[in-house]
């Protein structure tokens, strides 16, 4: 479904990606974890399309096509979310008439009339149940005033309304407490099917508890230079990220 | 547009102009208004119309837009009913104004309540001697500017509302002005507002033109009296042919424990220019001032507030957005006088402005001057670009550019019409923000 070949990134002149690959299949999980300062950010970034940065070699492909040629929105309706970081408030945007727009933009490349009101309406409501968010934040503009943790559940509603088929969380247990997490977690695992895939950015293993990963890999120095299973995730957790700076630290710039 | 062949001064036209239209003053109707007319001109004839070298028009300069091309007769265009139904807001009542005249067979009163008095200010005058002492020129003082010295010079009619004591109208007044004509033409309509004692008003305003083909310029003055514990609305929406240039100032005054709240949306013309003075003159009065303009492809948005306070335990808030388009202006200027007395007070305001294009210019300036020293006052102006990340945020979840930004700019608008409580004026407003904004 997705495959990175090579890519390679600049912000102000300075590389943060040095050659990076990455196949992910339907129905897969990946977890990238890495230390900071190692281009995860700029990883989740890319794929979504931001235009700061800068693509200087490489090929991002979603299900065969190269997406580095299309705008934010046009890889959002071939079906790439992003769960954002730091996600952004918007006052004045109300959250549903905004889900409402952007479930009928993506409908509408795919051929597809707008949402029925009531139809919508149902969609709602189930998926608000799934993340367990409040009606009362979903009636109020885009994460106006909306805790850090409502924030990141507001993140994963927005996923679970829109449906895509490749998800990228963004240190999405940044700022999270443990029944945060867990609910956004679940949220998240309620939503894994064979047709779509996660990739998971983050700096701890904590969550991979909760949302059990097909491949973990690390990133460091803008490379992938160990990919394994859950088991690597354990193994940073207790040996920390010294010893991966140690072992790769002679990679040419 | 040529700059460099509008530098005269059009002053001498307009005395001239004086002389020719004696009969069809206002003064025809009344000896008192003759003489502040005859006043109003010689005043006038010192300051002429200003130019970039009066302060208060700094950023503006009117004789890019007023010169001595326009004359004071129009030939008057036969508009139907069919023409300007469409400019009809939901069931209200309205009084059409064309070219600053009431237009009685063309507006839509059946739904104004008995007790509500609509007139020409020209018959008013006419009946009564004690509202041309008061409420004609009644709030001037040597500070009219000089557009105000020459529409009390000039004027030949316009339109007074009164609501009498203790009456609540529950409606909405549509006072409908629509520029109309085939000439290059200045008026000066004069209207006069009266909110008695308790008493509450909600009074709209839109502007417009239809079948418009020649330059003209509206110099219009509106009176507005709000009398103890009384509350007007005044909501106004300016969206004329860019052909047309409008002054426009109304001058307010506030009775004690009285309430105004103002809205002025701004969208079309070639040159708008705003002046909204609000003299607070009785305790516990409030006041909300809240304005929208969006400006672009070579117009000019300038919006000037005055807020007095005057007496003690007032509280006024001010708010105006700016969305300025590629090749547009806007100005602002907002002052807050807080005298001596004036303890107390709670004043605010704020001007937040959009910058879209690379030609695009905003001048801010906001003022605050305060004698009293037990007051809470504030102000503040911020003017940026449109949120970048707000703007990849809304993309990243399927909306593409020029959606994105419509729904941020639809965003930042609807603070300001949100303000009004009448919600069919509400609704065509979000529509016509929406036609405007991008």
């Amino acid at each position: 479904m997705l495959e990175i070949k090579n890519l390679k990134v600049s912000v102000e002149g300075k590389e943060i990606l040095k050659g990076l690959n990455l196949k992910v299949n339907k129905g897969e999980v990946h977890a990238i974890m890495g230390p900071n300062g190692a281009g995860k950010s700029t990883l989740a970034s890319v794929i979504a399309g931001k235009e700061d940065y800068e693509v200087t070699g490489g090929s991002i492909l979603f299900n065969g096509k190269d997406i580095l040629e299309l705008s934010p929105d046009e890889r959002a309706k071939e079906g790439v979310f992003l769960a954002f970081q730091y996600p952004i408030e918007i006052p004045g945007v109300s959250t549903i008439n905004f889900l409402k727009t952007a479930v009928n933009e993506i409908r509408a490349h795919k051929g597809m009339g707008p949402m029925e009101a009531k139809e919508f309406l149902a969609m709602l409501k189930e998926k608000q149940k799934l993340v367990q968010i409040d009606t009362n934040l979903t009636g109020r503009s885009v994460n106006e005033g909306f805790s850090g943790g409502e924030k990141k559940r507001n993140e994963i509603f927005q996923m679970a309304m829109l449906n895509p088929q490749l998800a990228v969380l963004d240190e999405t247990d940044s700022g999270l407490d443990i029944d945060a997490l867990r609910i956004v977690a679940e949220g998240v695992n309620k939503l894994r099917s064979k047709e779509n895939a996660f990739l998971v950015i983050t700096h701890y293993q904590r969550l991979l508890e909760y949302i059990i990963p097909d491949f973990v890999h690390v990133l460091y120095n803008g490379q992938i230079v160990k990919s394994g299973t859950r088991e690597l995730a354990l193994e940073l957790e207790s040996k920390g990220y010294d010893w991966i700076k140690k072992e790769f630290s002679e990679i040419p710039a | 547009m040529s700059v460099a062949t509008i530098k005269r001064d059009t002053s001498a036209k307009w005395l001239e102009e004086f002389e020719l239209t004696a009969g069809n003053r206002l003064g025809a109707a009344n000896a008192t208004v003759k003489e502040k007319q005859q006043k109003a001109i010689t005043e006038f004839a010192e300051k002429g119309i200003p130019d970039k070298k009066v302060e208060d028009y700094k950023y503006t300069n009117i004789r890019l837009y007023l010169n001595d091309e326009f004359g004071m007769k129009g030939n008057a265009t036969r508009l139907k009913s069919s023409d300007i139904r469409h400019l009809f807001l939901g069931g209200h009542a309205t009084i059409v104004m064309i070219n600053g005249r009431f237009v009685h067979e063309l507006s839509s009163l059946k739904n104004l309540p008995r007790e509500v008095v609509v007139k020409n200010l020209f018959t008013v005058l006419k009946e009564t001697d004690t509202v041309a002492g008061i409420e004609f020129n009644g709030q001037f003082d040597e500070k009219a500017s000089p557009l105000t010295l020459l529409n009390t010079a000039l004027t030949q009619d316009g339109i007074s509302i009164t609501v009498p004591k203790g009456y609540d109208c529950k409606g909405p007044l549509h006072l409908l002005h629509i520029s109309s004509g085939t000439d290059k033409v200045l008026y000066n309509p004069r209207n006069v507002v009266k909110v008695g004692e308790g008493a509450s008003l909600t009074l709209i305003e839109s502007y417009c033109s239809v079948d418009l083909d020649e330059k003209i310029f509206t110099n219009s003055v509106t009176e507005m009296v709000v009398e103890k514990d009384a509350t007007l609305n005044n909501y106004i929406l300016q969206e004329e042919d860019p052909k047309a240039s409008q002054s426009n100032l109304h001058q307010v005054s506030v009775g004690t424990t009285g309430k105004f709240n103002s809205v002025i949306v701004s969208l079309n013309g070639a040159m708008v220019r705003n002046d909204l003075n609000v003299s607070i003159n009785g305790e516990n009065a409030e006041i909300h001032m809240h304005g929208l303009f969006v400006v672009k492809d070579g117009h000019h948005i300038d919006n000037h507030s005055l807020v007095e306070h005057n007496v003690p335990n007032c509280f006024s808030n001010e708010l105006y957005k700016g969305v300025v388009g590629d090749g547009g202006t806007g100005v602002f200027n907002g002052k807050i006088f807080v005298k001596q007395d004036a303890q107390k007070t709670n004043a605010y305001q704020s001007n937040k402005n959009i910058l879209l294009g690379d030609n695009s210019t905003i001048n801010t300036k906001p003022q605050l001057e305060i004698y009293a020293d037990d007051v809470k006052c504030s102000h503040g102006t911020t003017t940026g670009r449109l949120d970048e990340e707000a703007l990849f945020y809304l993309q990243t979840r399927g909306l593409d550019q020029d959606l994105a930004r419509k729904v941020l700019l639809g965003a930042f608008a609807k603070e300001i019409s949100d303000t009004v409580k009448d919600e069919a004026f509400r609704n065509h407003l979000e529509k016509r923000i929406q036609v405007h904004i991008v």
